[in-house]
């Protein structure tokens, strides 16, 4: 039957103080024994909604310092913590400059109210494919670091997203942070996001271009779309098209036209059709790519 | 579900609860502690009706579990004027300019204004438009609202000039 | 009793027209103010309704076995539990029930309720209810409910067929015969909800004294009668109150609710007050929305864009049930004569059953649909024509006097000032200036319309208002009337304020609660300022008279002599004889007769003919005018529009409240941008599939343009103080505004709304593709 939610359904709540105290506690549950969480926005709507399957507790990482922050490391990269805030993240001087899409990928999540709560890699691990900041951290090369029981690993980006709803987390891995590699200073981004309104909305198309230019020829390229396959994907094909070659706008459309070929989006969406979002995808890659060379 | 206890400040006065662990910020809010003046329109971090300040950082308490507040500083549209009754300049702006029809939105709307403020005392009206896209209005169309807005700005920095 | 003349005084008015604060704003930036979900009675239950998984189906048999077991369960109804009782807006149209009986016709419709100890509890407890349907097919377009051998919604209802009605005047065909240009096109509208923030609530009580409900009800009267039929109580005994309403705009809340039957009857049967409140998602899978319409409109005009004729035909998605519905037709055609000169008018409209959620009145009841059409059809001919569409407008306004064709008398008409004002802007003369090229295309777009105020009913339509003079010379106000937040309390505190002369803070007006205040047929139809404000001031003035004549004894004058002007009475011609209200009042109270001093009021309809049949008299008392312009950035590549100005010009007959009136056309034009261009509800077999505030996609802060709203100012001879509708003229005038602006930025017309980024990305394109064709042709 139908039943229109206003309650939460019943769990228990636990405060690990530390990574290890977590990676603990989840390591020896049964599957959905337990829902960890940071922010929260997502999934305490859909805790409430019954759309996912209550937990006997949810896990509040927000206690635990390993997990916070927003900090450039020695070697230049950018290290996101996974409780760091959306706004922190926004706010901060290492997601501007040639990182300058994250901060743009950030502002576009929601609203204010939303920005101050949620967190980046909460966000991605929602994994849904309109999420505005994996376009970003796509185009940025970011390394996903899991942590378990038997230690730490590193994934892509490019390798996080397995479908939609499921990252590549294995049973008992909360995500602890996210790397964003130094790059040099002839790199650029940028986020440009398509949506029937300033904010509120998911994305309908989601673009990333980050592009290392030198005297109008592009050294290194990366073209990341969001919202227009089952998950977050980079425009490889697209980017060859572009890769040490000289800006010159024929060559621009069709690395516009390219990137567009290698969406796959639903078809069924009642928010746009397939045909409308490859319209889209070359436009603003096409824009992107543009207001990179000027 | 075990109860859990936990201590925090609202509107000014420290306060210690037991609490389901299930419960939102927002109806612990309305209900142990009777502000109803924390709306619940969608319940669902869409509308900004539930907005609040946490530690200084305006959110949806509709997205918050009230145990996750254990140890912060809470401020609701009830703890905006000052204890002898003087309304916030941002409460003032919006009473002189008609800022609000239904008042469905005001309390979330007088927070986000508040918080807008307090971190770009002269916004633009396209800067308005992005810190108070989380709000929504059905009644007003924004004209009286951005009036408020301008109001509040003047007020709030000829009281910091002082 | 003789009536005391009203004088002219220096720097008389003192209210009326002046900025003053809204006398709730207070309680609304404090927190203060009660909406329904606020109310709590010590001991309340809560009930929640268990609903309908199928849009058509036939209820087999319901379970509520296990739910009752549940600890904390009181209770479980289902439509059985009412009697047969079913309500609807006329009496051959009560097909309405608190639950379904039977079969539900429109998905999640309510079948079942569960009362619980809280909230929480009560959702647990749904959960347990077992029901068994039986599927049936169902019909969820309104023009495939009308073919043969379509399921059938009702099944007395042959061909989905809930309601028609026609007009016709004059004679349609031999004005088309004389026209230089005949052109029929097809409109369509959106499926739209009136998206109010506050989702209905109610906590109700029983006892021997009858039912107490506060409820967020725009109109309560409807209500108390609805419960009083319900429960088989005497309206004296149904006590409806209402506290502050975050919303209404027509429809859901001015009806009753499963929630609100079935909160009555737990409370009936458990001895305990039974809140409900429904979910945000409820409202937008369940309540009542706008019916959409599809309009084919026919028009002739001749050469110099005079208008001869003009046909419609109009389709109405009702949805499940009849509700309001017959009035939404009738309101859709009636005002088809206005605002342009009209001999020949011809309407048909159908409502047509379908297993959607129902169709209903909001905001710009009716007319949004028509007048939209028959905007875009006049400005499509006059293109055709090679003439300028405002030139078009001016011709063909009416100017007051004017009867149209079915009996429609405008005593007041400030369109021709509305369109001058828009000629005469800053964005219409430069319209051709803006630079063009590069992929954002300007647009600018008018449009001319009209709206009723003091919406007339079948049968009850009064307004009325009490008013009690303090011993201290404050008033109390009693009033039907009520505020969803359209700022009519202040409006009618502001009358009565104005003619006493006295400041807003003196006069304290109550909340609606039926058992107290005088019966109102509520708050829709732009009637409040104009029928309860008649009421209010015919109020004051009988306190006003009973002063004076207190005043004449003490002064040893005539009571026509006696002014009343910034809190002191005073007689005219004479300073030296004048003492504070305030004192004239204890006088009159405690001195000689120590009267209680009251006055009433009621509003007076003229008697004359009305014909809701065939659409012939007036609808309303009076009827404003909107002149709008629209300028639009539309982005060519990508179809995005950011609407950046709207100059609405509205005749509202004389602002009382100017910045009440500004606000209402801000919250009008609000609404109806969100209807051209980006609400809808996706459906899909009769579910809806984007129920959601962000999905259904109503304009934020960022969508909004810049307003600007010119006063035209007619005096109508009806309105108290020559005011005129101010709440619904700009819902009716947006949408038409912002198609021709889109059309003057890309050169295509959309007959359909909302008109989303990918409509003008397709519309785009497929003109490329004729524009190529045609010039492939010409080489």
């Amino acid at each position: 039957m139908v039943v229109f939610y206003r309650r939460m359904p019943e769990f228990d709540y636990v405060r690990p103080r530390s990574l290890d105290e977590a990676l603990d506690l989840v390591g020896e549950a049964e599957a959905g024994q337990y829902r960890v969480f940071a922010g929260g926005t997502d999934i305490l709507e859909q805790l409430k909604t019954r759309k996912v399957a209550t937990p006997e507790a949810v896990v509040d990482l927000k206690c635990i310092p390993e997990l916070g922050g927003v900090e450039r490391e020695e070697d230049g990269a950018l290290r996101i913590g996974a409780t760091a805030s959306v706004a922190e993240i926004a706010a901060s001087p290492g997601a501007a400059g040639a990182n300058a899409a994250l901060a743009q990928g950030s502002r576009e999540i929601a609203s204010v109210q939303i920005q101050n709560r949620a967190t980046i890699v909460g966000n991605i691990c929602n994994a849904v494919s309109s999420a505005d900041s994996a376009p970003p951290l796509l185009a940025l090369d970011a390394r996903v670091v899991c942590a378990g029981a038997g230690g730490e690993r590193s994934i892509d980006i490019a390798d996080f997203f397995e479908g939609p709803g499921r990252p590549a987390l294995r049973p008992g891995e909360i995500v602890r942070s996210i790397r964003v590699p130094a790059r040099s200073a002839n790199w650029r981004s940028v986020y440009l996001k398509l949506a029937p309104r300033g904010k509120m909305d998911l994305a309908w198309v989601g673009v990333a271009v980050a592009a290392a230019i030198d005297n109008g020829e592009i050294k290194d390229i990366r073209i990341a779309l969001g919202a227009v396959a089952p998950t977050p994907i980079r425009a490889l094909k697209a980017e060859e098209v572009l890769r040490g070659q000289t800006i010159e706008p024929d060559l621009v459309n069709h690395a516009a036209e390219t990137a567009a070929g290698e969406a796959d989006p639903r078809a069924d969406s009642f928010r746009a059709s397939a045909d409308y979002r490859r319209e889209v995808i070359d436009v603003l890659v096409r824009r992107a790519i543009n207001q990179l060379a000027a | 579900m075990t109860p859990i206890t936990c201590e925090f400040v609202l509107n000014g006065r420290t306060e210690q609860v037991s609490v389901a662990p299930n419960t939102t910020l927002l109806h612990m809010l309305r209900e142990s502690f009777m502000l109803t003046g924390v709306r619940e329109g969608c319940g669902h971090g869409e509308c900004g009706s539930c907005s609040i300040v946490v530690d200084g950082k305006l959110m949806n308490s509709c997205l918050i579990l009230a145990v996750e507040v254990d140890g912060k500083e809470i401020q609701t549209i009830e703890g905006l004027a000052a204890p002898d009754g003087t309304f916030h300049p941002v409460q003032q702006a919006f009473v002189d300019e008609s800022g609000m029809q239904c008042g469905a939105c005001t309390s979330g709307m007088v927070m986000s204004v508040k918080t807008l403020l307090e971190a770009n005392p002269d916004p633009t009206r396209e800067e308005m438009k992005e810190a108070l896209a989380g709000n929504f209005c059905r009644c007003t169309g924004w004209e009286l609202i951005f009036k408020s807005v301008e109001e509040a700005a003047i007020a709030m920095r000829q009281g910091a000039a002082r | 009793m003789s009536t005391a003349p009203v004088k002219k005084i220096d720097n008389w008015p003192n209210l009326i027209g002046k900025k003053l604060p809204r006398v709730d704003a207070p309680q609304k930036v404090t927190g203060d103010a009660k909406y329904a979900a606020d109310c709590n009675q010590p001991g309340q239950y809560w009930v929640k309704l268990v609903r309908s998984p199928y849009p058509h189906a036939r209820i087999v048999g319901i379970d509520a076995s296990k739910a009752l077991k549940h600890p904390g369960v009181k209770g479980v109804l289902t439509g059985e539990d009412f009697n047969d009782f079913s309500w609807g807006w006329m009496p051959q149209t009560r097909d309405e029930r608190p639950l379904a009986v039977g079969k539900v016709l429109y998905y999640a419709e309510a079948v079942a309720a569960v009362c619980a100890a809280d909230e929480a509890t009560a959702e647990l407890a749904c959960e347990l209810v077992e029901v068994e349907y039986e599927e049936l097919p169902g019909v969820f377009d309104p023009e495939e409910a009308m073919k043969d051998g379509a399921p059938l919604v009702h099944e007395q209802r042959a061909g989905n067929l809930s309601w028609d009605f026609h007009m016709d005047y004059g004679d349609a065909e031999k004005g088309f015969a004389k026209a230089d240009l005949v052109r029929e096109e097809r409109f369509e509208t959106g499926r739209v909800i009136t998206g109010f923030l506050e989702p209905p609530a109610a906590v109700a009580m029983w006892d021997t004294d009858g039912i107490t409900i506060w409820a967020s009800k725009q109109s309560p009267y409807f209500h108390y009668r609805h419960l009083a039929a319900c429960f088989g109580l005497p309206l004296s005994k149904i006590r409806v109150i209402q506290p502050f309403v975050g919303g209404g705009f027509g429809g859901t809340k001015n009806d009753s609710l499963a929630g609100d039957f079935c909160a009555v009857l737990f409370a009936k049967r458990l001895g305990r007050p039974v809140k409900f409140v429904y979910s945000m998602e409820e409202v937008l899978t369940t309540c009542r929305r706008r019916h959409n319409f599809i309009v084919d409109t026919k028009i002739g005009m001749m050469k110099d864009g005079t208008l001869t004729a003009m046909q419609q035909t109009a389709i109405a998605d009702g949805g499940a049930y009849t509700a309001i519905g017959p009035l939404t037709m009738y309101l859709s055609g009636v005002m088809g004569t206005l605002p342009y000169k009209l001999p020949n008018f011809k309407f048909d409209a159908y409502r047509i059953h379908t297993n959607n959620p129902i169709g209903a009145a909001m905001r710009g009841h009716g007319s949004t649909h028509t007048r939209y059409a028959a905007e875009i059809l006049m400005n499509m001919m006059a293109e055709e024509l090679g003439l300028d569409r405002l030139d078009v407008r001016l011709k063909n306004a009416i100017e007051a006097p004017h009867t149209t064709v079915n009996g429609i008398t405008v005593n007041s008409c400030g369109l021709k000032e509305g369109l001058q004002t828009l000629r005469n802007s800053e964005a219409w003369q430069n319209r051709e200036k803006t630079p063009k090229g590069g992929p954002i295309a300007h647009g600018v777009g008018i449009s001319g319309t009209s709206y009723l105020g003091g919406a007339r009913q079948r049968g009850h339509q009064s307004c009325a208002a009490v008013v009690r003079l303090c011993e201290d010379g404050t008033i109390n106000y009693l009033t039907g009337a009520s505020d969803s937040g359209q700022g009519s309390d202040t409006v009618l505190v502001q009358i009565i304020a104005e003619e006493l002369g006295l400041t807003l803070d003196d006069v304290s007006i109550r909340r609606v609660d039926t058992a107290v205040t005088p019966i109102d047929a509520g708050s829709y139809g732009s009637r409040v300022t104009i029928l309860a404000g008649q009421a209010a001031q015919k109020a004051a003035r009988e306190i006003k008279e009973q002063l004076a004549e207190v005043a004449a004894g003490v002064w040893k004058t005539t009571a026509d002599r006696i002014l009343f002007n910034d809190r002191t009475v005073f007689v005219d011609g004479d300073p030296d004889k004048s003492m504070p209200f305030r004192k004239l009042t204890q006088i009159a109270c405690y001195d000689a007769a120590g009267s209680v001093i009251m006055g009433k009021g009621y509003s007076q309809y003229d008697l004359e003919e009305y014909d809701f049949e065939q659409g012939y008299g007036n609808p309303g008392v009076s009827y404003s005018f909107t002149s709008q312009l629209a300028e639009v950035d539309v982005d060519l590549e990508t179809g995005i529009v950011n609407t950046t100005n709207f100059l609405i010009a509205h005749d509202s007959g004389k602002p009382l409240h100017p910045v009440n009136v500004e606000a209402q056309c801000h919250g009008s034009a609000s609404q109806g941008l969100g209807q051209a261009l980006y609400e809808n509800f996706k459906m899909d077999q009769g579910h809806t599939r984007n129920p959601t505030m962000v999905n259904y996609m109503m304009p934020l802060a960022t969508e909004h343009p810049k307003m600007e709203v010119v006063h035209i100012e007619t005096e109508d001879p009806s309105g108290p103080f020559g005011a005129k509708e101010a709440s619904e003229g700009a819902i009716v005038s947006t949408p038409p505004a912002i198609v021709d602006a889109i059309h003057d930025a890309t050169g295509v017309w959309f007959t359909s709304q909302p008109i989303t980024p990918e409509m003008i990305v397709t519309a785009l394109k497929e003109k490329k593709s004729r524009e190529k064709k045609a010039n492939g042709k010409a080489s």
